[in-house]
């Protein structure tokens, strides 16, 4: 642990707030934080969180660094990012390693993280030159119109614990690429990782003289969250987490009229038709719903599934979950680490028993598993008699409701049933079937996949939901003009002034 | 053993040093972490946005439960 610590920079006590390689800024009055190794429940190092006084010199160093980042050529910004990513590649062994250390993912899954970072930089570099605007034409002769995509500003983003770099990097390389600079509050659970990113993002920041483009402010959501969601100074606020949390901050920042970009909770099946591959089937879905120890906005937590698979599918995954092996995620075969916190190990508990009162019939799993630690716990399937409340909601934790249907209509109402929207997916070898699924009357979430599961998603692509997952995107396609502002533009090079709709004004 | 909770607690700091919360509050319709992460409100307020009639009860509750579990895991120890 120490090695990892030592390469990454982290010392036993390390400040909060920052701005660059010499801009680390330390309250005295600032609250310790201490980061926990949720395998063991040791401590790995405390934070000194920031308060409102270096909250403000966090924010006053963004908003002063947006103003030159702004009139550096895109493709100039983008040299800065391809460095990022470059950097991030030397230090990917160390910082995955951390991931896995603070939040418990296994280690292959800690370094698939740090790659998500590496491959969106380099998506952002080819973006630099890319900010396209349309041209129009105009209906007024002798006119030029089009539009163009400004820097927007300092921007807020709010990660969660669960992605505790990857989802910072879509945020900060696009908008780096894009002009604006970052302001990053990540969770409580995570705060080294994210000061590890910190560091690296400085070094990257002085060899281009460079300062308060990528700033960190780590903090209680109380504390710096609300500071930020009802902050003027920040034009857009990224925010991944609950949709109760999102709800909060949507109406915080939409009082203001800021923009948000909203990553929110998940409810994603898999509906595996009569006709599927069911070993391809299984495969994803132990992936989806164990992977991440069920703790990715994008698990896999309803299989809808056909009756006339349903007892042979509901075997194979049993056998499937039984060959789980559970326990330190640093070690090579471990599939599944502990949960992040103890809270969220009585969370899952808590859901266990509300499922069982609705009707469910745990057929696999359902304990603790404290000889590992006090936040192992056993992946569990849950065979529902319907999708009852408990299936409404989405539990942070490896539970997988298991739920039958009779025909793909019925199949995708069950689906698209819950309040969440985010991902999905079906197993089927019948094209009509998978293009009912993908069609306007199929999945209404945000991601939807056929022969692959719900999780695991590409940098390529947009990535967010419908629905209570808030209809964000971030990440590829053009998700980049969430962080831009559009300006039209009509330029009259006649010597007339014609007014448009043909309107003779004054004439 | 003192349990220090009241209706000003921020729930970023129950769930943290009173982990057996989540699961006793959850019972009763009050969550407290949601996609993992705890709300950035205080149990007041939470209990408030519940509808919980008495909070106060609730909390009296509540400690009795954390003060039961943890007698019940020192004894096992």
């Amino acid at each position: 642990m120490k090695e990892i610590l030592k390469k990454l920079n982290i010392k036993e006590v390390n400040a909060g707030a920052c701005s660059g390689q010499n801009a680390w800024y330390e309250d005295p009055e600032g609250q310790e934080l201490i980061s926990y190794d949720p395998s063991t429940g040791e401590p790995i190092a405390k934070v000194i969180q920031t308060t409102d006084k270096t909250y403000d010199q966090v924010i006053g160093q963004a908003v002063q660094a947006f103003k030159t980042w702004r009139m550096t050529p895109a493709p100039k910004r983008g040299q800065v990012v391809r460095d990022l990513g470059q950097a991030l590649r030397e230090y990917k062994e160390p910082l995955g390693e951390l991931v896995t250390l603070e939040m418990g993912k296994i280690r292959a899954e800690g370094l698939g993280e740090v790659q998500e970072m590496i491959d969106i930089c380099d998506f952002a570099v080819g973006l630099s030159r890319q900010l396209y605007g349309l041209t129009m034409h105009s209906e007024r002769p002798a006119h030029r119109m089009f539009e163009q995509w400004h820097p927007l500003g300092a921007i807020g983003v709010i990660s969660a614990f669960n992605f505790p770099v990857a989802v910072w990097s879509w945020n900060a390389a696009i908008a780096a690429a894009c002009g604006d600079t970052t302001v990053w509050k990540p969770s409580s659970d995570a705060p080294l990782t994210a000061i590890a990113v910190q560091h690296i993002c400085n070094a990257v920041m002085a060899d281009h003289g460079l300062q308060g483009i990528f700033n960190l402010a780590i903090g209680r959501g109380a504390v710096v969250g609300e500071r930020m969601i009802n902050d003027g100074r920040l034009p857009l606020i990224s925010f991944t987490g609950s949709t109760q949390m999102g709800r909060r901050v949507s109406e915080a920042v939409a009082r203001r009229f800021g923009r948000t970009i909203l990553e929110l909770g998940g409810n994603n099946a898999i509906i595996v038709a009569g006709d599927a591959d069911l070993e391809m089937a299984v495969r994803t879905i132990l992936f989806g719903a164990v992977g991440t120890a069920g703790q990715r906005c994008t698990s896999t937590r309803r299989i809808i599934m056909h009756k006339s698979v349903a007892k042979e599918l509901t075997n194979r995954i049993i056998k499937a979950y039984e060959q789980v092996k559970i326990g330190n995620p640093m070690k090579e075969g471990t599939l599944m680490g502990p949960l992040v916190t103890k809270a969220a190990v009585e969370d899952m508990m808590a859901a266990l028993e509300v499922a069982k009162e609705q009707g469910g019939e745990v057929i696999c799993g359902g304990q603790r598993l404290e000889d590992l630690g006090e936040q192992f716990v056993e992946p569990t399937v849950v065979k529902m008699p319907s999708q009852t409340e408990i299936v409404h909601n989405e539990t942070f934790a490896p539970i997988l409701y298991l739920l039958e249907y009779e025909d793909i209509e019925e199949a995708i109402r069950l689906h698209n049933e819950v309040p969440q929207g985010l991902s999905s997916a079906i197993f089927t070898t019948n094209l009509l079937t998978a293009e009912t699924f993908l069609s306007h009357e199929g999945s209404d979430c945000g991601i939807a996949n056929v022969n692959i599961g719900t999780s695991g998603a590409e940098i390529g692509g947009a990535f967010g939901g419908e629905k209570e997952t808030g209809g964000g995107r971030e990440s590829g396609s053009d998700a980049w003009k969430g962080y831009m502002r559009r300006q039209t533009n009509t330029v009259n090079w006649s010597k007339e002034l014609p007014l448009a709709q043909g309107i003779k004004f004054g004439d | 053993m003192e349990i220090d909770i009241s209706p000003d607690t921020p729930i970023e700091e129950l769930v943290k040093l009173y982990p057996e919360a989540v699961s006793f509050l959850s019972r009763r319709g009050v969550r407290c972490i949601r996609c993992g992460e705890p709300l950035w409100c205080t149990l007041g307020e939470l209990l408030y946005e519940d509808g919980i009639e008495n909070p106060n009860d609730l909390i009296q509750e509540l400690k009795e439960h954390i003060r039961k579990r943890r007698e019940q895991a020192e004894d096992s120890k």
